[in-house]
Formats: C-alpha cells, structure tokens, sequence
C-alpha cells in the first residue's frame, strides 16, 4: 500500500497540486512496515522528515495522508503541515519532522513517560543513517541506556545523507560497533526482507521488556528516489550503478510478492488485492481533491493554547 | 593582458557563485557545508569550486551545525576566514549556542584579544509547501545580539560588494540571510540601489520619494521598488531604503527621510512583535516621534507558524497588493483611498519559476 501511495505521488506530483516538498520512502518501505507490524497497537513512533512509510505503515490511513499533501482540511493537520509533518495521536503516530535528527529525543521522552504510565508500551524513533552524526542522538542514546528506557532506535541505513557517504562523514567503521558499547541490546539487518525485519523487531521487543533496557535496530536499505522530490536519480554521480542494481534487485514489495506465490496464493488473488488498494487509494486522491481548502480563520488556530 | 568586462547584469545565484569563487581565490578562505561539494552544489552557488581549489578548502562536513560552526570560530583565531552555509535557515538554530555564546561574544569577554572573522550563510525559505520548518526568517533573533552583523542582501550588487568587504575587511562574524526566492532574479548594474554610506553594509536607498517613507528588508525591497513604480503612476511619492544590514541602523537615515516625509511603513519577511519593524519604531520614537504625521504601519509574516496549504500561505505573506495597498491608506489617511491596486494573489507565483524540490 505504501508503494503504491508513493508510485501515485510521482504520477500526479507533476500536476502540481500537491505544493509540498516530497521526501520519497521508496525502496526503504521494508524497514517502516516491519517494525510497526512489530509494534502493533502498543507503539509509539517518531519518524524523520522522510516520513511517508512510517506513517502510512502505522496509521494505514492514506486518506489523511494525501488529503494533507493536499493542503486541504481532511489532511492530518487541516492542510497546514503537508508531507513533512505527519501525525496521528491515537495511533501512536506522535510526529515527523523537518529538522534532522530532531524527533529522536522527542521519542525518547515518549519512553520515559511509557514506563511510567504504560509499562510495556515502547517507543521507536526512525532515523537516517545521517541523523546519527548529529549530537542529539548521541545524547538521545546515553540518555536511554542510562536511565533504562523502553525504547527502540531505527535506523534507516541508506548509507547517504543527502548525496554524501557514510565513509566521508564518520570517523568510525562500524555504527553498530560503537553502539554495542552502550547498555542496550543491538540488532542488525540487510536482507530488505519485511518479514525478516519484523521477525528482528519482536525480538527486539521482548529484550527491551525483559531487560529493561533500549534496543538499536540498524537496518540497510536503499533510497530509489532523489533525497528530495519524486525523480528517480540513478544518474546523478553520487550513485553506483552496481549497488542501484543490487537492490532494485531485492526490491521489498517484489521479494513479498513472490513469497505470497510461492506460499500457495494464487497469482489472480494477489491481484484482486492489489487492484483493491489501487482503487482505494484513487478514491483518497479523489477525496482530496474534492475536500474543501483551510479557511482563512484556520491560519491562527493552534498558535496558542487559547482559541484566536 | 585583456580587461574582463564586469558583467553588467547578474543573478542573485551567479552573484553567490562569483562571491564564493572570489573568496576561495584567496588562501585563507574555508568553506563548510552539507553539499558543498555535491552535484547540486548549494543551489549552484559552490558548484566546481571543490575541484577548482581543493577539497581541503571547501569542506563537506557531517550534519555537526553546533560543532561545526565551533570549528569555524576555532579555524578563525588562527588566521583562516571560514564561510559557513546551511541551506535552509532553519538549520542554523541547532548552532545557536556557538554563534550566540562564543562567536559574537569572544572578542569582548577575552578583553578584545581575538578576531573571529566569519560569514554564515543562511537560506530563507519560501512558498511551494517550506512549511514550519524550512521557511523561517530569523533576523530578529541575530540582529538582537550584541557582536554579530547581520544583512539580508537584497540584490545581487548586495551580495558581491558585501561577502568581499565581509571576506576582506570586517573582523567580526557576519550572518547573512539570502532569500531563495530571488536566487534566478537578474539584477543589472545600473538599476543597484544606491549604497547610504562608506560601507557595503550601509543602508540603500532604491528609490527617491517625499510622500511616505517605505523601510524594507530582503525580498520585501522589492516588493516595495514594485508598489512604488505601481504608485509613482497614480501620484504617490515613495522613499523606498532597503535595510541591507538589519543589526546597525544608520538612525540618520531613517529620520532624514521621516523627516522630508511624515510617514512610515515598514515591510519585512518576519514576524513583527520584537522584530525589524518594531525596531525602525524605537529609532524614530527615541529621536523625534514628532516628525511622523499619521501611525506608523508595519507588514510581516503573519503570526503563525508557516503553513503548507496554498490557500493560507497565500494569506501569510503579504503581497504586493496588500503593500500597496497599505501605503495608499497610509498617504491618504483613508480606506478608500480611491487609488487603484495592481491585482496579484501571490509574490512567489511572480518571482519564481521556483517548484518543489528545494
């Protein structure tokens, strides 16, 4: 469903009715439905400025979604927030953000007040592999391990922040190395496989609720689309075409697809569910397009705490 | 050897480059920044400039703001000249601390021993969904702190004249504000505003006039040459001066020009409570309130966090109708001030060819 979001973004993006930058999940969507299938109903998730998988897998609410790409008052936000900020409070979506790095803390805190109030319910933040240079994950990640923290670190490894390689950014080899070093307990994955993720992150889970302690999930993947916007930039000198190829050529939906045929469905079936997300989707895009636009007195609402 | 021509137009993002490439062209130069050397290069403002003088020089960091930005201080005490870029202003509030509690204050606390010669690029973002977090217009908090110049170039004339005298001259930290909605404005030679004093850093004035005193900042200085030629038309006489540098106010400028004309407006792409406007007030208030004939009026962004929705942002800025507008009522001391209004719902549907993504 989350492919199919994106692919119809890039469709319409063109038509210029959406006017709100798109930072594209594609390619990377294993890692956001395995850990929230994983999560389930007793997760809280902060996801980064590139938000559209995580939100979609915890919220499977693209009717909001595209109607706040919109801008238009059945979004999540009445509009005002577009691609970069996507929230949902009763489905433990508690926000994105544009700054990088920015939500992790934010998570952390959502930790801190789940095991006072909610044992058992755990928090994840998703972030790049970039995020992790910035200062506040590392402090993040003291902070939880310190004080014992039900809370889950997802990192979307790409291996790129923007155009720029771990190699040339890290004075370090190995992230995981290093954060094996803190008390938590730390889980690798590189199969882009959405089982195999989800598989790794109920295990995560039961550690942290045991153990009492954070749980680091380091999970390789690979961005399709342009750091930013919906053109796909195989060309650009950053990229290798050796590693487009390898994992466009273990694609997460194309390697669930062929798991449902191979496990005995039947190829008519998978694509009766596939047309009907299709056609559930297009009628999210209809519904935003047909959804009215925020009223002028809607640009001071949630300044303040009062009413404008 | 062959004289190179000056070019007689340039625009704002050819006016970055040259900047740039000139600073480089001297030794003790750095730059810093998340994409300088990349494909896109800021914007095609550093593009080239990595090969063409080193990679040591122009310096792809780590998303660090604060540490870098403590590098940059560091790199400046012993001798090198560091430009630092964040593409989007927003992203310099993660190096508050460094700017606010060491470089603007190094000089004075160590009894004026160190010079921290800098300049910080900042990119104000604007329309096509920037939204809250990519599309701030942080002047005010700057320009509030004791040791930091800050200017918001408002031509390309701005640009090359200030980051020379910045890179050349000034001792101090510079932070400049760029408006991304000018980067593919060609501004010509010959139309540059007139520069108000012995610096590149003085105020400007873009356009002569004895009816209404008309004080703007970055891209809301030409929203303002734009009302007064719509204006200067229909019998309205605007004194147009561009801020340029918001954190030093040459007072006399501004009251020259209260004084020839009685009246006062100030436009700029912030908020206005404890912002540019407010500021241009206490200046007037404190030397001669008397020489205003009507209320001051200001324009800013509304005070809101920037929505995406096309429909509110529309409303969050103020346009070239609503300036226009605003000085005719202002002249005329009426509402309906029967002076006809150019018809334009919103600045960036003019002034860019600007679509997503940033």
């Amino acid at each position: 469903m989350t492919r199919r979001c994106e692919e119809t973004i890039v469709r319409i993006y063109p038509d210029d009715e959406m006017k709100t930058p798109m930072h594209m999940s594609m390619g990377q969507e294993a890692v956001a439905v395995g850990v929230c299938r994983a999560l389930g109903n007793n997760g809280d998730v902060v996801a980064s400025y590139r938000s559209h998988a995580t939100y979609l897998a915890q919220t499977e609410d693209h009717g909001s979604f595209f109607g706040e790409l919109h801008g238009r008052v059945n979004g999540t936000a009445d509009g005002k927030s577009g691609s970069m900020h996507l929230a949902d409070i009763p489905k433990g979506m508690l926000g994105s953000t544009g700054i990088v790095a920015a939500g992790i803390p934010v998570a952390v805190g959502a930790a801190f007040a789940n095991k006072q109030n909610s044992p058992g319910r755990i928090a994840a933040a998703f972030f790049g592999d970039g995020a992790t240079d910035e200062g506040v994950f590392w402090e993040s990640l003291n902070v939880s391990c310190a004080m014992g923290l039900p809370m889950m670190f997802v990192c979307e490894d790409n291996d790129l922040a923007v155009h720029t390689r771990k190699s040339h950014r890290q004075g370090f080899n190995s992230l995981v190395e290093v954060v094996k070093k803190y008390r938590c307990s730390v889980y690798e994955d590189d199969t882009n496989d959405v089982e195999s993720i989800y598989a790794m992150t109920r295990s995560a889970i039961a550690q942290i609720i045991a153990m009492g302690t954070p749980a680091f999930l380091n999970v390789k993947t690979y961005r399709y689309l342009e750091p930013c916007g919906t053109t796909m930039d195989s060309d650009a000198p950053y990229r290798r075409a050796e590693e487009d190829a390898y994992w466009k050529g273990r694609d997460c939906v194309a390697l669930q697809r062929a798991r449902l045929l191979a496990n005995g469905l039947a190829e008519k079936d998978v694509v009766a569910v596939e047309n009907e997300i299709n056609a559930a989707i297009l009628a999210s895009v209809a519904a935003a397009k047909a959804a009215a636009h925020p009223t002028p007195q809607q640009l001071y609402y949630g300044v303040f705490y009062e009413a404008p | 050897m062959t004289h190179q021509a000056q070019p007689t137009a340039l625009s704002y993002r050819e006016a970055l480059f040259k900047a740039m490439h000139d600073a480089m062209a001297l030794p003790n130069t750095l730059v810093f920044g998340q994409g300088v050397n990349d494909h896109k290069g800021i914007f095609g403002t550093t593009t080239g400039l990595g090969e063409k003088f080193g990679k040591n020089r122009m310096i792809e960091v780590p998303l660090a703001e604060e540490g870098v930005t403590g590098i940059c201080i560091g790199a400046a005490l012993n001798g090198a000249y560091p430009i630092n870029i964040h593409i989007r202003a927003d992203f310099v509030l993660l190096a508050m601390n460094q700017i606010i509690n060491l470089a603007a204050k190094y000089k004075y606390m160590f009894g004026g021993l160190f010079d921290v010669p800098m300049l910080v690029r900042l990119v104000i973002g604007r329309s096509w969904g920037q939204g809250a977090q990519h599309s701030q217009s942080l002047q005010s908090l700057f320009a509030h702190i004791p040791g930091l110049r800050v200017i918001m170039p408002a031509s390309s004339g701005a640009i090359v004249d200030s980051y020379a005298h910045a890179v050349q001259h000034h001792r101090g930290p510079v932070i400049s504000l760029e408006h991304r909605l000018m980067y593919d404005l060609t501004f010509e030679r010959d139309h540059e505003p007139t520069v108000l004093g012995k610096t590149p850093f003085s105020q400007r004035r873009v356009r002569k006039g004895n009816d209404v005193t008309v004080v703007s900042t970055s891209i809301m200085s030409l929203e303002a040459r734009r009302a007064a030629d719509w204006l200067a038309d229909r019998g309205v006489s605007c004194d147009v001066i561009d801020l340029h540098c918001v954190s030093h106010i040459d007072a006399n400028v501004i009251m020259e020009s209260v004084g020839r004309t009685g009246r006062l407006l100030v436009a700029d792409t912030s908020w206005q409570p404890y912002g540019v406007g407010a500021e241009i007030c206490r200046i007037v208030c404190e030397r001669d309130p008397g020489a205003l004939k009507a209320p001051v009026v200001t324009l800013g962004m509304a005070a809101a966090p920037c929505p995406t929705a096309k429909s509110l942002e529309d409303i969050y800025y103020p346009n070239l109708t609503t300036l226009t507008d605003s000085i005719a009522k202002l002249v005329r001391g009426k509402a309906d001030h029967g002076i006809e209004l150019p018809h334009e719902r919103s600045m960036a549907d003019v002034y860019k060819r600007f679509k997503g993504p940033f």
